[in-house]
Order: C-alpha cells, then sequence, then structure tokens
C-alpha cells in the first residue's frame, strides 16, 4: 500500500514539477505570478490531442505509448511555447501596469485560452486515443500498480527536468537567465540582452508547462479546465518551494504531490493518536487543503520557502 | 455585438414603456381596449417581449425557461432545449384558443447566480407567471428560495432530481426524486447478493443527499464510505482505498468525467470489482473515454421514459429524424414540462401565477381523462372540460403530480455489456 501510494506520488509529482518550474521562471524573469500557466498547460494537452489524432500512432511504441504521441508531445510543448511567447509580445510587453496589473491581466488570459479550447472542443472531457494499459506484472509482488505510462510520465519528467539543469547551469543562456533574475538592472548593464533572455524565459517554462499538460491528459482527462484546476496546487509546490527559484519550484512540487497522493495513509489516523477517536481520520477529499496546511507550517518557519534566499520577494 | 445590446435595451426600454402605457389604458377603460376581451391579463401585455403588445387577443402567451445552456450541465441543456423545441411546436400546431405559446429562454450558465439573475430578469422584468427551471437541484432550489418564493409565479423544474426539493411544495419538478433512485440501487445490490459494498460520492449537495438515501435504504455493511473532490485530475487513492476495504461491490455516485477517471484508475490498477452507479455516471462520454469492457456487468439505475409507451414512441422517433440521435429522458422532461404548461394556460381561467398554480397539478393526475398528447388534452378543455377532467400522460410517464411538487417515479435498470448500456428491467417508485 504505502509503496504504492509512494509510485503514484512519484507520477504526479512529476506532472506538478513541470508546471512548477515554468510558473517560478516567469516569475523570477518576468516579475509576476501568471494566472495563465495552467491554462498554458491545457493548451499543451489540447495540441498534443489534435496532432495525435492527425498522424496517429505511426508503427512503433516505447512503454506502452505509440511514436506519434512523441510527435504529439513535441508539438504540445510548441505550441504551448508559441502561444505564451505570443502572449507575452501582444499582452504582457505593452502593459505597464506593475505586478499586480499583470496577475490580473494573465487571469484574463487564462479566461481567454479557456474560452477559445471550449469552443473549439466543447466543454466536455475526453482522452487521447490510446489503448489503456494494466500495471505492470513484474511489480505487483511489491504491491506497486503502475502502468508503463505512468513509469513514461515519470521518466520524462525526469530528463526534462535534468535537460533544464544543464541548460542553467553549463550554457550561456543559463547563466543570462540566473543573472537576470537575481538582478535585471545590473545584468542589464552588464551587457545582456534581457529581452531576449526574457523570450527564452517563457519558451522554456510555457514549453515545460505544455510537457505537463500534455502528461496531465494522459495521466487524467483533457478537459477545459484541467489546467486551471491544478494551477492552486503548483502555486503551493512553488511558494512552498520559495518562489523564484527553480530548484525550489522542483523540490515543493515533489513535496505537495506526494503529501497528495499518501493522504490516503491518514485515513486511519484516529487509531494511533492517543485522544482523538479511533474511527477519526483524514479523507481524500482534505488531499488539497492538507497539502496547503503543510505549507503554511512551512512558511511559518522559513518564510522564502525551502529554497528561498534571505531577501524578501 | 455591444451596439446590438444596446438596441436591444433601447427596445427592451420602449416596450416597456408601451406596455406600461397600454395598462394604463385599461385600467382608464380607454376605448382603444376593444379588440382586447381579457383585460385580466394586463400584466402579461406590458411584459410580452414579443414586440406586439398592442394587439391582445393575437399576441402568443409568454412563459420562462430558465436552462442552463452553457458551463458543466450544458449537455442537458442541449437535450432539453431539443425537447421544448419539439413540445412547442406540438403546443403551436393546435394553439392555445387561438393564441400562440411563446417561450423566452434564459441562461442559467450552471450556476446558482446565473440561475437567479435569469430568474429575476424573467419574474420582475419579463412578468411571466409560470417558469420551466432549471437543472440542477441546486440552482432550481436558489430560484425558488430568492425569486420564486413569495410570488404566485408557478416553477417548474425540469431536471432537478435532488432530494431536497420535495421539502418545497411550491417547486414542482417533472424529473423524478433521487430517493427513489437510491431505494433500488440498494434492493439492486442486495439482491445480486452482496452484504457489503464500498461508496464514494461527489462531495456537494447531490452527491450527499443521494449516498445519505441510499445509507437509509441500505441494510448490509458499508465497508468504504467517503466523499470525493469534483475536477480533480487523479482518483487513484480513492480507488486503492475502496480496494483496501475489501468490498466487491462498488458504488459510485458521481459525475461522467470524474467517473470515467476513476475507471481508467480501476482498470490501471487491475481492480475488478462489482459496480454501480447512480444516473449521472452513465453517458455516452464514459463508454468512449474508457478501456473497452473495463465496466462490463455494472448496473445503474436512470430515471426513464416508458419506453414501451406509443406516445413515447412517437416522440422518440420524431426526435430522431430532427436531431438524428436518440432522445434521453432529460429530453423528455422538457417535452412534459412545456406541454403541461400550455394545459395548465388552458385550464386556468386566467394568465396569471395564481390561477396557474390551482391547475398544473390537476391536469397530469388520476381522476380526469387520461390523454397522451396535447392535442387530446386540449380538445377536453376547450369543450368546457376543467383541470381535473384530464390526465396528461407524458411521454417521460404518468407525472402524476403529488402535493410535494414530485412526480411519479419511472426508473430504468441498465447494465453494460459489451461496453454498452442495455435496458435490463423497469422500477415504478
Amino acid at each position: 500500500m504505502v509503496l504504492d501510494l509512494l509510485a503514484n506520488g512519484l507520477i504526479y509529482s512529476s506532472i506538478i514539477v513541470l508546471g512548477s518550474i515554468g510558473l517560478s521562471l516567469v516569475y523570477s524573469i518576468a516579475g509576476f505570478a501568471n494566472f495563465a500557466h495552467g491554462d498554458t498547460m491545457t493548451v499543451g494537452a489540447y495540441s498534443a490531442l489534435v496532432t495525435f489524432g492527425a498522424v496517429g500512432g505511426l508503427g512503433g511504441a516505447i512503454l506502452g505509448l505509440p511514436f506519434g504521441f512523441f510527435v504529439a508531445l513535441a508539438v504540445g510543448i510548441a505550441m504551448a511555447a508559441v502561444v505564451a511567447v505570443v502572449t507575452e509580445k501582444v499582452v504582457y510587453e505593452g502593459l505597464d501596469v506593475g505586478s499586480i496589473g499583470l496577475l490580473i491581466t494573465s487571469i484574463g488570459i487564462a479566461f481567454v485560452y479557456r474560452a477559445v479550447i471550449q469552443m473549439g472542443f466543447s466543454s466536455d472531457f475526453t482522452r487521447y486515443d490510446i489503448q489503456a494499459l494494466r500495471p505492470i506484472e513484474a511489480l505487483l509482488p511489491y504491491g506497486i500498480r503502475v502502468t508503463e505510462h505512468d513509469v513514461a510520465i515519470f521518466v520524462s519528467a525526469v530528463v526534462l527536468v535534468t535537460g533544464l539543469h544543464v541548460l542553467l547551469q553549463y550554457t550561456d543562456l543559463g547563466r543570462k537567465m540566473r543573472a537576470m533574475a537575481d538582478n535585471p538592472d545590473l545584468a542589464r548593464v552588464s551587457g545582456i540582452r534581457t529581452d531576449r533572455v526574457k523570450l527564452w524565459t517563457w519558451v522554456i517554462g510555457a514549453g515545460l508547462a505544455g510537457a505537463g499538460g500534455v502528461f496531465l491528459g494522459l495521466y487524467g482527462r483533457l478537459a477545459p479546465r484541467m489546467g486551471f484546476d491544478l494551477l492552486l496546487v503548483i502555486f503551493a509546490a512553488v511558494i512552498l518551494g520559495g518562489i523564484g527559484s527553480v530548484y525550489g519550484a522542483m523540490l515543493g512540487g515533489v513535496l505537495i504531490g506526494m503529501i497528495n497522493q499518501l493522504t490516503p495513509l491518514l485515513s486511519g489516523v484516529g487509531a494511533l493518536l492517543p485522544i482523538v477517536p479511533d474511527g477519526w481520520g483524514i479523507g481524500l477529499e482534505y488531499a488539497n487543503a492538507l497539502a496547503f496546511l503543510i505549507m503554511v507550517v512551512v512558511l511559518l518557519f522559513r518564510p522564502n520557502g525551502i529554497a528561498g534566499d534571505g531577501e524578501g520577494t | 455585438m455591444s451596439r446590438d445590446t444596446i438596441r436591444e435595451l433601447d427596445r427592451r426600454t420602449l416596450l416597456t414603456l408601451a406596455g406600461t402605457a397600454g395598462i394604463a389604458g385599461i385600467a382608464g377603460c380607454s376605448t382603444t381596449d376593444s379588440d382586447g376581451g381579457d383585460g385580466g391579463d394586463g400584466g402579461d401585455g406590458g411584459g410580452s417581449d414579443g414586440g406586439d403588445g398592442g394587439d391582445g387577443g393575437s399576441s402568443p402567451y409568454t412563459i420562462g425557461m430558465i436552462d442552463s445552456l452553457t458551463g458543466s450541465l450544458s449537455a442537458f441543456g442541449e437535450r432539453n432545449q431539443r425537447g421544448k423545441d419539439l413540445a412547442l411546436a406540438a403546443v403551436n400546431e393546435v394553439g392555445l384558443d387561438g393564441r400562440e405559446l411563446a417561450i423566452t429562454v434564459e441562461d442559467s450558465e450552471s450556476e446558482n447566480q446565473g440561475g437567479v439573475s435569469a430568474a429575476q430578469k424573467l419574474v420582475n422584468q419579463d412578468r411571466v407567471p409560470f417558469v420551466i427551471g432549471a437543472v440542477g437541484s441546486g440552482v432550481s432550489l436558489a430560484i425558488y428560495e430568492s425569486v420564486i418564493s413569495g410570488t404566485d409565479v408557478v416553477q417548474l423544474s425540469q431536471n432537478s432530481t435532488g432530494l431536497g426539493l420535495t421539502d418545497f411544495p411550491g417547486l414542482l419538478r417533472m424529473s423524478p426524486t433521487g430517493r427513489t433512485q437510491a431505494t433500488a440501487l440498494a434492493n439492486i445490490i442486495a439482491d445480486d447478493g452482496y452484504d457489503e459494498v464500498a461508496l464514494t460520492y461527489v462531495n456537494n449537495n447531490y452527491g450527499s443527499s443521494l449516498a445519505d438515501a441510499f445509507k437509509n435504504a441500505w441494510d448490509g455493511d458499508l465497508a468504504y464510505d467517503n466523499p470525493h473532490d469534483q475536477d480533480q485530475q487523479s482518483y487513484s487513492g480513492l480507488v486503492s482505498e475502496m480496494n483496501g476495504s475489501g468490498a466487491d461491490a462498488w458504488l459510485f455516485i458521481t459525475y461522467q468525467a470524474e467517473y470515467a477517471t476513476m475507471v481508467n484508475e480501476m482498470f490501471s490498477n487491475g481492480y475488478e470489482p462489482q459496480l454501480y452507479g447512480a444516473d449521472s455516471v452513465s453517458g455516452d462520454n464514459v463508454l468512449e473515454n474508457t478501456p473497452e469492457g473495463s465496466m462490463d456487468g455494472m448496473k445503474i439505475v436512470v430515471p426513464s421514459a416508458p419506453v414501451e409507451e406509443q406516445n413515447y414512441q412517437d416522440f422518440a422517433s420524431q426526435f430522431e429524424s430532427e436531431y438524428d440521435e436518440a432522445p434521453t429522458a432529460w429530453s423528455a422532461y422538457a417535452y412534459d414540462c412545456v406541454v403541461t404548461a400550455a394545459l395548465s394556460i388552458l385550464a386556468a381561467d386566467e394568465f396569471t401565477g395564481a390561477a396557474l398554480s390551482e391547475v398544473v397539478r390537476d391536469v397530469t393526475r388520476p381522476e380526469g381523462e387520461q390523454v397522451t398528447s396535447f392535442e387530446a388534452g386540449a380538445e377536453i378543455l376547450v369543450d368546457g372540460g376543467s383541470a381535473s377532467d384530464v390526465d396528461y400522460q407524458g411521454v417521460s410517464g404518468p407525472i402524476d403530480l403529488d402535493e410535494n411538487g414530485d412526480p411519479v417515479g419511472f426508473l430504468q435498470i441498465t447494465e453494460v455489456q459489451n461496453h454498452s448500456y442495455e435496458g435490463i428491467g423497469f422500477i415504478e417508485g
């Protein structure tokens, strides 16, 4: 039971992490909390749905996923990035309203994304046309019930996150991004073309969100509200990890995802605690509330999040 | 777009002014009223949106309808509109004593607030005496409590099955209460030989009230009894807890999207319990988005139309030729709402809420002659019959609205066979 929940937690965390990195990146460089981030994930998921419908399986398959799905994944990532960059160019860049104004604007943008998707695909839910799988036999003796798709989600997330780590630590663009996140003015006077770096940030952040969206659709279902419904949890992850910090967002994402999926362990908590009656437990319906509670407790002791630096943001 | 709205507003203001002038005219016994002959419904002249407030006798009777045209229940809204359109055509083919029936449709957006503003518009601005609405039980109740209650306007909900509506006799409905459904589920599970069941329900008024009704009717053990939140991306924790409970029969009271996700998670976890469900877990979208064979043997209780009756078959074939798909019970309820409203208008002494509410129950329930169409009912009423001379047998069932405003329930048990729903029996509640 515990191993199974941990495995589920890892998979759910993978998706949260993909979403939270982008949110944190954009916050650190564009300077506002982007409420359209969840719907950017939805854009990625639906782009993949359309692409997968068009290209089909393309023959072979890896981990139960046809090759065509990986093409769809790439298109989903690209579309999410394109949509985000166009939005940045058309809307955010021209707005001179401060971070609160941008935040409210981004809520509006979120509604626009969702409305467009709803017009094209109706408000009903759907799934990718991929054969659902049974749990992997080899893991059943350990009580772990995951499918190859779940493994694919986890592996892809690890690959993407590692790629981002390499990019940030070892490339020129990564160094510039880190410089800009630390101090945009200083970065600009040092000769860094901050506009270009900002654009790349949007591409990377939204691209990761797009990937997260594609996997979210594979994991659960596609619906126009899918990304928005997950956004609060992603915010919790980002803030828990320390907003603005990419590595904090990863850590926060794993923690929040784990807490969310491990809640069933608490259903019998009454039997373990002395004062509380035996039949009492924390039901699944409180999974998100619990995640937020833990976030608040952590913030009481570390006001800038787990990986946040000393300065206030 | 905005320009149109302004123009429409202007027109409306103008109409209201014209209507007010009309009422003033009637009140003053002006001679311009010569062709009216129905001074009693001056309110109608003022509120009618038809654009011809002037010529009393031939202007349509306007009633209102609040529907989920958008929002989470929009699938029901679409079915309702189709049923309503067919009924309206059938009514106007015969006519209401020389006049037509018009229905002003407003969108509730499937939300309480949207429903209440729609009702306010219909009742306070358009001054309709009869409102059909709404779909969601919460929305219907919100409309009743904040707009209808205290006025004499008749409210007839087309699709609400929430148990709480029974406590409001003034709030009528066409769809049967969930209580019959919950009792039926408890009996079916017991008859199948299970003495313990794992139950999960959606964490809202609909889910918890139906779950409570089930628990009252269920004599066996409840191995698992927990709500779940709507709109979650993952229910894997839920299905593994249900599996952990050890029960072989699992009962789901939730919505299609949530249920489809759960079925996929049961499939990918390798769980194969005997499944049972309330009507809201069934739908083509569930079949399309779950693996072939993943739900076989599942039993669901759905409010049903009397599919063996002639009037339902006529309705179904007309519906199919019009919309190219089979109707659901939800379309039939909307159809019967419109016909019931039309019969009430014919039976009532005048076109006011007070007069309509006196007859609306009587035209649907026994003692009168059983009629299966608006045409047959209208014949009796036009010949001088009163409301109690008519007992309308709807395309959705016998109706027979009781003092609480609830109809007689007519339920069908369906079983999933080869990944499609097959009817295996009927229950009359």
